[in-house]
């Protein structure tokens, strides 16, 4: 019986064989067909005939096809490279997968994701922290004087700081040299309403400064700098408070009871600055004060800056200049060179003196390593759980190599998988950094902001780090696995014995090891950095910081200001100084004594202080007596300084620095500078009129000493607010990079051992479901749970053991050089390296374990019954 | 009956000759031109559907499926302006032809 519906159809079915037609185009033949049928019937004819008629009218179909693939082959550029089809086609394969394989698709994406998300912190810090100084206009010509100091038996001493002669002599002798600033770091009392506010981010600069830097001027004008003695800039910031609702410029200003003229605002200067101001003073003004201050060559304690001609030899110029102080004080014993503006934050030389904005390359280099590291270690998971998991997709690899798919195909199949799983893990990862910025920055101590993320140039900047991320992460992980399946023998696939995947295994257990390794260095490196910590806290300072407040005073009445306090309830003893206990900078090397080498240049360090300084900071005295309040010419040397002049009997001998001082006491040495330094030889001068106060105060009454001392500044300094500090929150300020480093740390430990036992779970449930049928026979034939669960945890165990014995040397010797860094450091102990050990050791068994439980404890009958 | 080669070349101003006239469904212009020859140019229908499809991807036709009522839904061409200008250079190129022939044949055989 003809049915013409079945005959359409079949008739159509021809050219499904052929690529040429798409869908529309089968249509249009169908109703070219029916319409031509449809008239012929019409015309009388039998549905039979008339199909066969018009089927005969429209022709052979396989040379219209080759007509229409010419057609379609040309049909646009896109459409010339076939391979876009198939990559098309390759994501939706890598989709499927995933889906198919949630697990270890998710073990792989949440690997990646938690490695890109450190890598895109921890850029963010290297690039913040390389990009200091960057701003200036001319930082290529700009250059810090600084100086090698040079003193009998003792290593190189170099200092950041610099005489206050040096400028004009080099600008006047060296035509390389075009411009010239002195800068000195201030801190000045401002009247602010009926009160006086401290301002300590103060610089005395010179006119060049603002020629030679890029901090633009918003209002006024520079113009005549140099001569107005007391003109003063402020930033915005400081223009904004003390000048609310007024234009600031010509305002006059009380900075420590004198008048200022506000000259210009700057631009509030960039956190990526070394140099830090809100305002600047006349360095003219300085000068003014004392007419011998301009040609002093002896006290270091500004810094230099200069610029270069744009055609000047750095290294000509260096040549020239080293001898300069040398050349004006023929007692120095100090070389001069320039350091590169850029330079000048990361610098790796420890200076003297050094500006308190200082980063540390260490970190950098560290942070980076362990970005790498990070990075490595989900990268190696993606790898092992892939070729792992080989087996699995042997048969399709097999299956696609018979019917014709070439090993590149192969290879960019596997390789968009990969690539499409890091794609999206940089945009979970992107993600979870804008989530976590606010709390990377409180840890990392920087302040980035999401504007700064997508802003334009630096956006831009991120978005291409991130697809290079999302490239580089795809390759890395994806290349091996690629490799490995696309070499896969199609016949040992499809053949019903299976593949193996052991080819693979090999490697698969190196990089376990290589991944534990870095995780049990990062795990002593975490320790290691926590207990220096606490141990350069706990470190005998030779003096008690405990339980002491500080307040700056005026000169004249800090005596009496000082012996009104100590009458207080809740304070026990004030003692007076002009420096911070463990900021100690003031040096010179013109202190003579008897017996001294005339040819010798020894450096000194000096500090003034009251007669109950010592005593209110419980240093301990060695040999004679305390200051008195009546003294005068009288000084106290620290055991160092003892050893260095080499003095039989002290007491009583004196020594000259500029007067004769009487030596009436040796202090038990204690540490005036950061712990990262030794202790150097101090004299301690007896000093009328210190301007800080020292303030020690009974734990238990302290709220009581606050009070009692805010009722005597008041007495003493009416309008004048008060401010003071705790001596121990100063150390903590002081060990900040370590602690924040120490912080840092720990998060990257607890992230590495995560992402690796995240590996290791993946890979022992893949292990475990191939060995479910093995493990039932097992169990059949008597097989105990426990020896199953021996039988199941050995194998990884014995990697992780390995791993431990690749990374206890490593992490000892990394560990070792790091605390080198410090004057004070705690031995390291072996037990740092025990526990590390058990905690990676104990954190692996636990993922072992739990698959190795739920495959010892399985019902036999269960998994088996599919044979 | 025309020869093949020359049916070939003739297509392309016969079909943009017809869908000048207004536009048109494919088994409709094989229609125009079974009509147009008498029968006398071989054609298979099938072998049309190409060459409309070359023409529109040059641009010189435009389709649209239309859907009425009373009929099946049909991919109508239209004509464009390139392919009005194509025509009339195929016109004079024909045209041209036309004449080279007429002259040669009215030339009477000389002794």
């Amino acid at each position: 019986m003809f049915d013409l519906e079945t005959e359409i159809k079949n008739w159509l079915r021809q050219f499904r064989r052929h690529q040429a037609f798409n869908d529309g185009g089968r249509r249009e033949m169908e109703i070219h067909l029916r319409d031509h049928i449809e008239d012929l019937i019409s015309e009388g004819m039998d549905e039979r005939t008339a199909f066969n008629e018009a089927v005969k009218s429209f022709g052979e179909i396989p040379p219209m096809a080759d007509e229409e693939f010419l057609n379609i082959r040309s049909k646009s550029i896109f459409n010339l490279i076939p391979a876009n089809a198939m990559l098309v086609n390759n994501f939706k394969i890598a989709a499927r997968n995933f889906w198919k394989h949630k697990f270890y698709a998710f073990i792989n994406l949440f690997g990646l994701t938690a490695g890109l998300s450190i890598v895109f912190m921890i850029g963010l810090f290297v690039s913040d922290e390389l990009s200091y100084d960057q701003f200036h206009d001319n930082k290529d010509q700009l250059y810090r004087v600084v100086e090698n100091q040079y003193y009998e038996g003792q290593p190189v001493f170099p200092v950041a700081v610099t005489p206050t002669a040096l400028a004009p002599s080099l600008l006047a002798e060296h035509p390389e040299i075009t411009k010239i600033t002195r800068v000195s770091t201030e801190s000045d009392r401002f009247q602010l309403g009926d009160s006086k506010v401290v301002e300590a981010d103060g610089l005395y600069v010179e006119a060049a400064f603002f020629e030679m830097f890029t901090f633009p001027v918003t209002k006024g004008s520079l113009i005549g700098f140099k001569d107005q003695l007391n003109a003063i800039v402020l930033s915005e910031e400081l223009a904004q408070k003390y000048f609310p609702d007024s234009d600031p410029i010509g305002q006059t200003m009380t900075v420590n009871n004198e008048s200022f003229i506000v000259q210009a605002v700057v631009q509030d200067v960039p956190n990526n600055s070394h140099l830090n101001f809100t305002y600047a003073k006349n360095f003219e003004h300085y000068l003014a004060g004392d007419s011998a201050r301009s040609s002093n060559w002896g006290s270091n304690w500004l810094y230099t800056y200069v610029q270069l001609d744009e055609n000047a030899e750095f290294n000509t110029v260096n040549e020239k200049i080293i001898g300069q102080i040398k050349a004006h004080n023929e007692n120095s014993v100090t070389d001069i060179y320039l350091q590169p503006l850029t330079d000048i934050y990361l610098g790796e030389v420890d200076f003297t003196a050094d500006v308190s904005r200082k980063g540390q390359m260490i970190y950098v280099k560290i942070f980076s390593i362990v970005a790498i590291f990070i990075l490595l270690l989900s990268c190696i998971n993606f790898m092992n759980l892939s070729t792992a998991r080989s087996a699995k997709r042997a048969k399709e690899v097999g299956l696609r190599k018979t019917v014709g798919a070439s090993k590149p195909q192969l290879i960019i199949q596997f390789l968009s998988e990969s690539i499409l799983l890091s794609i999206v893990a940089v945009f979970l990862a992107f993600g979870i950094v804008v989530l976590v910025l606010p709390f990377f920055n409180q840890v990392a101590n920087k302040e980035f902001s999401l504007q700064l993320l997508f802003a334009s140039e630096f956006g831009f900047k991120v978005l291409l780090g991130v697809v290079v991320a999302a490239l580089f992460t795809g390759l890395a992980a994806g290349s091996y696995p690629a490799i490995f399946l696309s070499s896969v023998k199609p016949i040992l696939t499809l053949n019903s014995s299976g593949f193996k995947a052991k080819q693979g295994a090999g490697l698969r257990k190196v990089l376990v090891v290589v991944q534990f390794s870095i995780s049990v260095i990062l795990i002593i490196g975490t320790l290691v950095v926590y207990r220096q910590l606490e141990f350069i806290q706990g470190v005998d300072l030779g003096y008690n910081k405990e339980n002491l407040m500080y307040t700056f005073v005026l000169n004249d009445k800090a005596e009496a200001f000082a012996d009104e306090l100590r009458k207080q309830r809740g304070i026990q003893n004030v003692g007076g100084s002009n420096s911070h206990p463990a900021y100690i900078m003031r040096s010179t090397s013109g202190i003579d004594w008897p017996g001294k080498n005339p040819e010798e240049m020894i450096l000194i360090h000096y500090m003034g202080v009251d007669e109950n300084y010592l005593k209110t900071f419980e240093m301990e005295l060695l040999e004679g007596r305390h200051f008195n309040s009546s003294d005068s010419g009288v000084v106290i040397l620290n055991e160092k300084a003892l050893e260095v002049m080499n003095l039989d009997d002290p007491i009583g001998q004196s020594i000259q620095a500029g007067m004769p001082l009487r030596i009436v006491g040796v202090v038990k040495d204690f540490n005036f500078k950061s712990v990262h330094n030794d202790i150097e030889p101090l004299v301690i001068f007896k000093f009328n009129d210190p301007n800080r106060l020292y303030i020690k105060y009974d734990p238990v009454d302290r709220d009581l000493a606050v009070e009692n001392l805010t009722n005597t500044w008041n007495e003493f300094f009416p309008g004048r607010s008060l401010e003071y500090n705790f001596l121990d929150q100063d150390f903590t300020e002081l060990y900040q990079t370590e602690q924040r480093t120490s912080r840092l740390a720990t998060y990257f430990a607890v992230l590495a051992i995560l992402i690796s036992s995240l590996g290791l779970f993946g890979l022992v449930a893949y292990a475990t479901e191939q060995r479910s049928k093995e493990i039932g026979i097992r169990k059949v034939l008597g097989a105990s749970v426990s020896s199953l669960f021996l039988l199941l945890t050995s194998d990884f165990t014995k990697l992780v053991l390995i791993s431990l014995i690749v990374a206890l040397p490593i992490g000892w010797y990394s560990m070792d050089s790091w605390l080198q860094g410090f004057a004070y450091r705690m031995e390291l102990e072996l037990w740092i390296f025990g526990i590390s050990g058990i905690i990676a050791l104990l954190i692996a068994l636990a993922t072992v374990s739990y698959q190795s439980l739920k495959a010892s404890n399985s019902n036999p009958a269960k998994v088996l019954r599919t044979e | 009956m025309i020869s093949k080669n020359l049916t070939a070349a003739s297509t392309k101003p016969i079909i943009l000759g017809v869908l000048k006239q207004g536009k048109s469904y494919g088994y409709l212009i094989i229609k125009k031109i079974k009509e147009l020859s008498g029968g006398n140019m071989e054609w298979s229908d099938g072998m049309l559907y190409p060459v409309l499809h070359r023409l529109e991807k040059e641009k010189l036709i435009k389709s649209e499926w239309m859907i009425s009522d009373d009929s099946r839904p049909r991919k109508y061409y239209e004509i464009t302006e390139l392919g009005k200008e194509a025509l009339s250079v195929e016109k004079a190129q024909w045209t041209k032809v036309n004449s080279v022939l007429d002259q040669i044949w009215s030339v009477e055989p000389s002794n």
